[in-house]
């Protein structure tokens, strides 16, 4: 009941802000990136996602300082929480004190788009804009306006124990899938004495790992056909992909089913998996932690698998491309030093510095300086050339929000439904969300 | 208020209609309510009107409008749509079966906590004055813990990777636990969620009861024990009824909260609840919030508040009539 209160007010709350501000046209003109503005006294406010703090918090500085010598605006970065940022940003954005420039994952941005939460902007301003990766330029396109710019993005790899696969006998990472399960066979023969071993660590639930094997078969997840979006989940190819993971997880992983990914690095890092897939920063994360992981500035510890991981594009399987975009929100005060801002944030000398905290470019043009400048992000730029995205619909985010291919895969999993019934019973759900009006 | 002392007024009145200083006193009291406790309670009714009250319509207006992201972000009025919201939540099966399995966990949870409640009360009437003070500085401890460190701990204990239960069960000759996921069968997560719900919520109900218990007169305890009756006898006949109206309240109680199960289920599936996990708060905050149907989530709110009211009434009804009865 109590709880009830709470959420209603919260309600309340944001209606009462949306009623303060008014309405806004549906037809704003492009904000430019181009040309001097004039900041002074002015104050930016940004909204990026913690792992710029954790990971790069120098590039936001140096990109901040540069507009600040150029504008003459300060900037006020406030990092936010992958666990809470939507709800967060909708009961803000439902009000006027809004933030300027907002970072949210190139998944979550056709429904904000769609919503009217951004303005248009135009990418000629941007460098590289031209070859923005597909993947997180796609997120941003609506009635042939643009209404993001591409940041950075990630491409999921395969991260395995050198020692473990070398005392399995295998000298190299594996280069094609079949090689990939008998090396898989053969870990687990060499680890069969610890019953907790699992020559793969893959939690049920981790859903973009489950799709790059879909589209690995030639399967999708939905695709549009006139104004209608239709689930392809139990189209035979689909099946057949998530019958090849199912396979494979059920053999090789000693995963929670009910489980995501967001705590792999973590559980990888207790020794008791020969080899995960994950970011290319995982790597690290799972190589050393914070000692103190609510204190930012903590020292580093290392773990059990320190200095014994290793990664390689996962072959045959296209990667899942993940990142961020940034956007210019609709009621920002700022739009223009916003622009700019975003402008220096996402230039050539961010991106280098963000090529060296193992983050891939926002473009396929330094893909290939990426792995020249970081070896160790080689991996993941060979995989971020054969990646695959979300269905371009408005409602995408809500699929995900709803859980459905997370629920679709426990429940396969844990046997409760077959590969096929699992398969119909999600692309039901997807055409009812995508479809809603 | 006015709603409890009616039946005693009332009463007072019936019985002695020609009393005079039954009407004396009784006009006295009518002059001084006129102004003053009304002037008094004037900030709490404020407080009241703006903080439940204001949002409460606004919840019942929302219900009947379709409110998206869009509408939520441009501050237009949503688009009105009747009972649309509520024919599409009424309709759904999903909705049905989260109602179904509320109430069953709602019943489980309340028969089970009350009497394991009872039972530690009566325990504690028969240990020695050391003992009793140690169990309730035990259960304080237990009840000053927030619900969500609580939750939190519990989903730590069970972990499939790392969780203590899976170690020590592992132990145990001939079984083999490690790994083992508690949320993959729904009755075995449900159990992990039941054990912590009924957990948090004995204390309060051993310590309410036990200070039920210590009003039951001694005498009449002894004097059923000289009669011959036996300890179950004693129980049934003299210590229930003279507790009824203290654990028909406590039991009241714990509807009320269990009804409303937020936080353990929420926390114990990490914030994203499977279907078999939501209940009617988690499935009402999801479809507004989760999937930014704010109209619909309103429109399971207010369904829910109904049915609440539905159960609590039958309670409060009961209530009074114990009033009347003494």
């Amino acid at each position: 009941m109590k709880r009830k209160i709470v959420a209603v007010a919260a309600i309340a709350a944001t209606l009462l802000g949306a009623a303060a501000c008014g309405s806004n046209d549906d037809d704003s003109p492009t904000t430019s990136a181009s040309g001097a503005v004039d900041g002074k006294g002015k104050t930016l406010k940004v909204w990026l996602m913690v792992d710029a703090q954790t990971s790069w918090k120098n590039v936001v500085d140096d990109a901040s300082k540069r507009f600040t010598d150029a504008t003459g605006a300060q900037v006020n970065v406030e990092y936010q929480q992958w666990a809470n940022h939507l709800t967060k940003l909708d009961a803000t954005l439902a009000g006027s004190d809004v933030p300027d420039v907002v970072e949210l994952g190139n998944s979550e941005f056709p429904k904000y788009v769609f919503s009217g939460a951004f303005t248009a902007i135009n990418p000629a301003d941007y460098e590289n804009s031209g070859t923005w990766l597909q993947g997180l330029n796609d997120a941003c396109g609506f009635e042939g306006k643009s209404y993001c710019v591409p940041y950075y993005a990630g491409a999921r790899v395969l991260i395995y124990r050198t020692d473990l696969f070398k005392k399995a006998g295998i000298a190299d990472a594996p280069k094609s899938y079949d090689e990939f399960l008998a090396d898989a066979d053969k870990l687990q023969a060499a680890g069969k004495s610890d019953a907790k071993f699992g020559a793969v660590y893959m939690p049920g639930q981790y859903w973009y790992s489950a799709m790059s094997w879909v589209k690995s078969t030639g399967g999708d997840i939905a695709k549009q056909d006139g104004d209608k979006w239709v689930g392809q989940l139990s189209q035979p190819a689909s099946v057949q992909g998530l019958q090849r993971w199912v396979d494979m997880v059920k053999k090789y992983s000693k995963a929670d089913p009910t489980k995501n990914e967001n705590d792999q690095a973590g559980i990888f890092a207790q020794g008791e998996a020969a080899a995960f897939y994950g970011n290319t920063w995982e790597q690290g994360a799972a190589e050393q932690v914070k000692k103190d992981p609510n204190d930012p500035n903590s020292p580093l510890v290392d773990t059990k698998v320190k200095g014994k991981l290793a990664s390689a594009a996962m072959p045959d399987v296209p990667s899942f491309l993940g990142g961020s975009n940034l956007g210019v929100t609709e009621k920002s005060q700022n739009k223009q030093l916003a622009a700019q801002w975003i402008k220096y944030f996402t230039d050539s000398t961010s991106m280098a510095g963000l090529i060296k905290a193992n983050a891939l470019p926002n473009s396929t043009s330094l893909l290939d300086k990426a792995a020249t400048d970081n070896p160790g992000l080689a991996p993941a730029a060979a995989a971020a050339k054969n990646s695959w995205f979300t269905p371009q619909a408005e409602k995408w985010a809500d699929v995900e929000k709803g859980n459905v291919l997370q629920t679709m895969l426990t429940d396969i999993l844990t046997g409760k439904k077959s590969v096929a019934d699992g398969a119909k019973w999600a692309d039901d759900q997807i055409n009812t969300i995508l479809n809603e009006s | 208020m006015s709603v409890v002392e009616s039946p005693t007024t009332r009463r007072t009145g019936g019985s002695t209609p020609h009393r005079a200083p039954g009407r004396a006193r009784r006009t006295r009291r009518n002059r001084q309510t006129t102004g003053l406790p009304w002037l008094l309670s004037l900030p709490a009714l404020i407080l009241l009107a703006g903080l439940l009250g204001y949002p409460l319509v606004r919840m019942v207006v929302l219900s009947f409008q379709n409110m998206r992201l869009r509408e939520l972000l441009s501050g237009r009025t949503p688009p009105w749509v009747g009972f649309d919201n509520y024919t599409k939540v009424l309709s759904d099966a999903e909705f049905w079966r989260v109602v179904g399995r509320t109430f069953a966990f709602t019943a489980v949870t309340v028969v089970v906590s009350v009497l394991v409640g009872l039972g530690i009360a009566l325990l504690m009437r028969r240990v020695t004055r050391g003992v009793r003070l140690f169990m309730i500085v035990a259960m304080m401890f237990v009840w000053a813990m927030p619900q969500l460190v609580a939750a939190q701990i519990f989903r730590w204990i069970t972990d499939s990777d790392f969780g203590v239960i899976n170690y020590f069960i592992d132990k145990l000759p001939g079984v083999d636990y490690q790994n083992h996921s508690w949320f993959v069968n729904p009755w075995q997560g449900w159990s992990v969620i039941t054990t912590l719900v009924v957990w948090a919520g004995i204390p309060f109900l051993a310590i309410t009861l036990n200070a039920g218990l210590t009003q039951v007169p001694k005498e009449l305890v002894e004097a059923a024990t000289v009669d011959g009756a036996s300890g179950w006898q004693t129980l049934r006949n003299i210590t229930l009824p003279i507790l009824k109206p203290l654990l028909i309240i406590v039991t009241t109680l714990s509807v009320i909260w269990d009804f409303g199960l937020f936080t353990q289920n929420w926390v114990l599936r990490d914030g994203h609840p499977e279907p078999q996990f939501q209940t009617l708060a988690t499935y009402s905050y999801t479809q507004a919030f989760g999937q930014s149907r704010y109209s619909l989530g309103s429109a399971i709110s207010v369904i829910t508040v109904l049915l609440m009211l539905g159960v609590m009434a039958f309670y409060i009804r009961q209530m009074f009539r114990i009033g009347e009865v003494e």
